[in-house]
């Protein structure tokens, strides 16, 4: 509790005080992770129901896909977790600068974990490892399988909108690479970098299940 | 907003430094064959992960623990919806073997699909040695 500075510029009217502003802005930002765990939720049920009903295709198909670039966009996500964290550990230690730096590194790795993305698509688009209707690959090790199609779909759906959240996630950080720069963020008001910390890190949470879920089991 | 946790650095660099290695011992683990048991250690090592990344860079660990339940509460209800459909779609043959028989089924699309090599194109099924797929368009 900050009495001595109860009103600063930052504090919105309707809130108490400083403290109760950055609660209520924290609880506001769990419901919406809450919502997004039952929203990739649904895609993980899809994911368990289909690969009940079809073990051995998932189990053949998952050997389509490039471990090695799974692997790397893994060891990427987590350093840009652990940039993104550096990054509200250096502005609660008044470190401007590095808290900048740090912010400008989470940017960069996520940029790098979509062009591993892409250059992973865009092989699947040439041999025709695609969803639904648009599946044509009857490669050697899989055209006895029955219903690839519907892991490719899966697959694409859900690191799909996993790729979305990161090109979200990366706007965000822009705006807070922004902020910093400009002084609107310090150590007595951080809150939005945190609360995008906690967005961040859930879209390595996700990522932490999918990688195993599609490249290696 | 005084009184906010602050973390030392050294916890975030053994947290990282743990999700590097664990993420080393699932890709390792998945070169070996335990059967039924390699879905339980890739799911195990992932939520031991998941539980660090969301206790110690997602703070719940030091915030107030209403955060924390909020977020267990989405992980109950994960698990309700997983558990509810699964007993409906594990057991549709049990009850009437017919209604499992469209699951089985192939596409029809796949009768239309012609055999490729692994670079997706078209082989003759007659003459291995055909190159006609080259003329195919990259």
């Amino acid at each position: 509790m900050s009495h001595d500075n109860s009103s600063p510029d930052f504090l919105q009217h309707h809130f108490h005080d400083v403290d109760q502003q950055y609660e209520t802005a924290k609880l506001g930002m769990w419901a919406f992770i809450l919502t997004e765990v039952l929203t990739f939720g649904g895609l993980f049920v899809a994911y368990v129901v289909y690969r009940s009903w079809y073990p051995e295709m998932f189990v053949g198909a998952n050997l389509l896909l490039d471990v090695n670039k799974g692997l790397l966009n893994t060891i990427v996500l987590i350093t840009s977790s652990l940039t993104m964290v550096l990054a509200v550990w250096a502005i609660q230690q008044k470190k401007q600068k590095l808290s900048l730096f740090m912010l400008i590194a989470t940017f960069l790795f996520a940029f790098m974990f979509l062009g591993i993305k892409y250059l992973e698509y865009s092989h699947k688009f040439e041999v025709g490892q695609l969803p639904g209707e648009y599946y044509s690959y009857m490669g050697p090790e899989i055209a006895h399988l029955n219903n690839p199609h519907i892991f490719f779909s899966i697959y694409f759906i859900m690191t799909g909108l996993h790729g979305l959240h990161v090109a979200i996630g990366m706007g965000l950080i822009a705006w807070l690479i922004y902020a910093t720069a400009k002084g609107n963020l310090h150590s007595k008001y951080y809150t939005p970098m945190e609360m995008i910390g906690i967005f961040w890190h859930l879209v390595d949470l996700i990522w932490i299940y999918l990688f195993p879920l599609f490249y290696l089991i | 907003m005084s009184e906010h946790h602050i973390t030392p650095l050294k916890t975030y660099l053994v947290i990282a430094g743990a999700l590097f290695c664990l993420t080393a011992v699932t890709v390792w683990v998945s070169y070996f064959d335990f059967g039924s048991f390699n879905i339980i250690i890739a799911m195990g090592v992932a939520t031991f992960k998941a539980t660090l990344v969301a206790l110690f860079f997602m703070h719940l660990l030091w915030d107030d623990k209403k955060n924390l339940t909020m977020f267990i509460m989405s992980l109950m209800f994960l698990g309700i919806f997983i558990t509810v459909t699964l007993l409906d779609t594990g057991f549709r043959g049990g009850v009437n073997p017919e209604v499992e028989y469209p699951i089985n089924k192939r596409a029809a699309f796949y009768d239309s699909l012609p055999l490729t090599d692994t670079h997706g194109n078209p082989v003759d099924e007659h003459g291995i040695d055909s190159h006609e797929g080259d003329e195919d368009h990259h």
